[in-house]
């Protein structure tokens, strides 16, 4: 990637900046003005507003039912059951018929009972036929009983979209009208926000945005690996969350971490105590998940996926051919990994590793509230300042966009330098643990990274300090400049205010620069750190003069 | 409840109707209809054969829309059956209910679990672990052993 010289001169190279576009131009877009995110070649990601989810939904189902000929209801069934992927539907479809409908409940019409009177299977009390209803299978149940069915199936979640025939040996779905006829109004409003939401939340490429009463959702469009982090911001009500984890966006630090880091640093609440104590996530869909009752094989009542309780890996890899069943909770299995010997190394190393956490959590925690801070007063400065500012320097509000783009940057800066603190506590635990352990200490390589890590996050710091400083205490002084300036009816000091802004425009392109470069030179690791900056210290020494 | 009430006293009249030839025994508490003892006797062929055990039924009050829940209160050593608890790890009993099951339906269910033990996912490990390895004279001489200890008076 980059060389130290291009490094050390602290400005970007013609050939980076494109790069920087395909990477980053999302995020710093959005946080402006310009809500147009496809206007970038290759946007990571789309936000889709409620109109063209909808009509999103409309086409993926009108596809469906025009190609196979069936109803919109059944059209619906199928693209739940394959992820709203509508050519696997068509293939499906077409290449395994009987499977596809049995898997979803469909089923040939049986033939009507000729009998007037049956016995309802649930209160096994009698009624007249016409007054009971079935699905395709004609096992007859009567309104009350079937209110009780759906209205219970409703209350326990999204699972009630591929509800089935009570008749335990029955898998025929239960049609839409049924549930129509006989749910309550409150339930049947439920079921049908879980079928448009199932667009959404059965869908791969699909997420919902996590701003309060935003009802956007977020489409990847690139390729991405299960588990991978992609930062997200919505244009519509501006929150900031990774595509995969939905916490806050966190790049460069991994998503695991980001939970972990969580995890630890709420560890006093109770609550939090709780629910490590007595759940764990879905290793699917994150869920939280408590066991209260039963065996170890558990099945999410969210996602419907199987697994174990005790090593959380996939059910259906729990049997002869890995090695026979609960292999996961003996004792020597944790050992051979290598887990007890840590947690007991941990245990013995428990203050020293308090304090290394304190450390980094205190930085963590101080860019996060200095991230808040800075998101108050941007949005103080635009309500207050900025008209203001406009008619005493005349010029035009559009012009002063630059005042937003630093703290827009200055915002984006303090949350990934909280970030480098959690990804600095992870990345080097090792390191730390081995350094306080053992005589030795680290290897001349493992000594380059912390440094190499230590050094980039300084300079970024150094640089973000600057910026925030030269957005808050120099334009305030600007501001109290040019209303002294014109109490007395003296001229504005035009020239001034010209010098601050070019001064910080310059700022925010530096920091820019830097943060791109860290947040880029931790996602890579430290691997070809040896390559790019093959020399020793003495090099990296000489850089950091240079751009003190 | 008006619904459970009902339901239940239909069960408590098919229970009175048929009896031993099913190896069933369903009775409810004198005082409550919510609360069923259970005797079974357990199937032939299997190790637990000559015993009697007996099952707690605890049914809830939106019952038939959600399953009773079902306890050993005999000691029993089955790989679904938890040793201290009783507690049972049968599907019916969880995910897969259908108000269409009875009581009388939950306890031949259970019936089937003992002459056919799922050892897939065990609530006892111990035992889930002998019959995975195949130990068939190791499981069988242990469930032998308890039920003669706790099943047979």
């Amino acid at each position: 990637m980059s060389d130290s010289e291009e490094y050390a001169s602290g400005s970007l190279m013609e050939d980076e900046e494109e790069e920087e576009q395909e990477s980053a131009s999302d995020q710093e877009k959005d946080f402006g003005l310009d809500n147009s995110v496809t206007v970038s070649k290759k946007p990571a990601y789309r936000i889709l507003k409620g109109e063209t989810l909808e009509e999103r939904r409309k086409q993926a189902l009108e596809e469906v039912t025009g190609v196979l000929g069936i109803t919109e209801e059944d059209a619906a069934r199928l693209l739940r059951r394959f992820k709203w992927d509508v050519t696997r539907v068509h293939e499906e479809w077409f290449s395994n018929y009987d499977a596809v409908r049995a898997s979803v409940g469909l089923q040939d019409e049986a033939p009507v009972p000729s009998t007037s009177q049956a016995t309802c299977m649930i209160c096994f009390e009698s009624y007249p036929t016409d007054q009971m209803y079935s699905a395709s299978c004609r096992h007859l149940f009567c309104h009350d009983c079937w209110q009780g069915y759906t209205s219970t199936a409703i209350a326990d979640g999204p699972a009630c979209l591929d509800l089935r025939c009570p008749d335990p040996k029955c898998t025929a779905c239960v049609p839409t009208s049924i549930i129509k006829r006989t749910a309550p109004p409150e339930a049947l409003a439920k079921y049908q926000s879980f079928c448009v939401r199932s667009f959404v939340e059965d869908n791969r490429s699909l997420v919902w945005c996590v701003g309060r009463g935003c009802e956007c959702a977020v489409e990847c469009c690139v390729d991405r690996t299960a588990d991978e982090a992609l930062d997200v911001i919505c244009s519509s009500c501006g929150a900031t969350f990774c595509f995969n984890c939905k916490e806050e966006a966190h790049r460069p630090v991994s998503c695991e971490w980001v939970r972990k880091w969580a995890i630890k640093n709420s560890a006093e609440s109770e609550n939090v105590h709780w629910i490590i104590a007595n759940t764990k996530p879905c290793p699917r869909c994150s869920r939280p998940i408590e066991k209260n009752q039963g065996c170890m094989h558990m099945t999410c009542s969210q996602c419907r996926f199987e697994f174990c309780w005790l090593c959380q890996g996939d059910w259906k890899e729990h049997g002869d051919r890995t090695g026979g069943f609960f292999n996961c909770n003996r004792y020597d299995a944790a050992k051979r990994k290598g887990d007890y010997d840590e947690e007991t190394r941990k245990r013995d190393n428990a203050k020293q590793s308090l304090e290394r956490y304190m450390h980094y959590f205190e930085r963590w925690d101080a860019h996060q509230k200095a991230r808040n801070k800075a998101k108050a007063d941007q949005a103080r400065i635009s309500a207050d300042w900025l008209e203001r500012l406009s008619e005493q320097t005349k010029t035009p509000s559009s012009q002063l966009k630059f005042i937003m783009d630093a703290w827009s940057q200055i915002i984006e800066c303090r949350r990934v330098l909280s970030w480098t603190y959690t990804y600095g506590y992870y990345a080097l635990e090792d390191m730390d643990h081995k350094a306080s352990s053992t005589k030795e200490g680290n290897s001349s390589a493992e000594e380059n990274q912390r440094f190499f890590f230590e050094f980039l996050q300084a300079d970024a710091e150094r640089s973000l300090e600057r910026l925030h400083e030269a957005a808050e205490v120099q334009l305030k002084k600007v501001m109290e400049n040019n209303s002294t300036a014109q109490g007395n009816g003296a001229p504005l000091d035009l020239d001034s205010f010209m010098a601050f802004r070019t001064h910080l425009i310059g700022l925010t392109d530096v920091t820019r620069g830097y943060f791109e470069k860290l947040v880029r030179q931790l996602e890579k690791g430290f691997e070809d750190l040896e390559r790019d900056f093959g020399g020793g210290s003495a090099e990296e020494a000489a850089l950091i003069e240079t751009t003190l | 409840m008006a619904t459970a009430r009902q339901r239940l006293l239909k069960e408590y009249k098919e229970a009175t109707k048929q009896k031993q030839d099913t190896g069933i025994a369903l009775i409810p508490d004198e005082t409550n209809l919510f609360a069923w003892r259970a005797r079974l006797q357990a199937p032939k062929d299997t190790p637990y054969e000559g015993g009697s055990f007996e099952l707690a039924i605890t049914v809830p009050e939106q019952y038939p829309l959600v399953p009773p829940s079902v306890r050993f209160r005999t000691k029993v050593f089955h790989p679904n059956m938890h040793f201290k608890t009783g507690e049972v790890c049968l599907d019916i009993l969880k995910t897969a209910w259908s108000p269409a099951w009875t009581l009388h339906s939950v306890c031949q269910a259970i019936m089937a679990l003992l002459s056919d033990p799922a050892a897939d996912s065990p609530l006892n490990c111990d035992a889930g672990n002998l019959l995975r390895a195949g130990d068939m004279r190791g499981y069988n001489c242990m469930a032998r052993m308890y039920t003669i200890e706790y099943a047979m008076q």
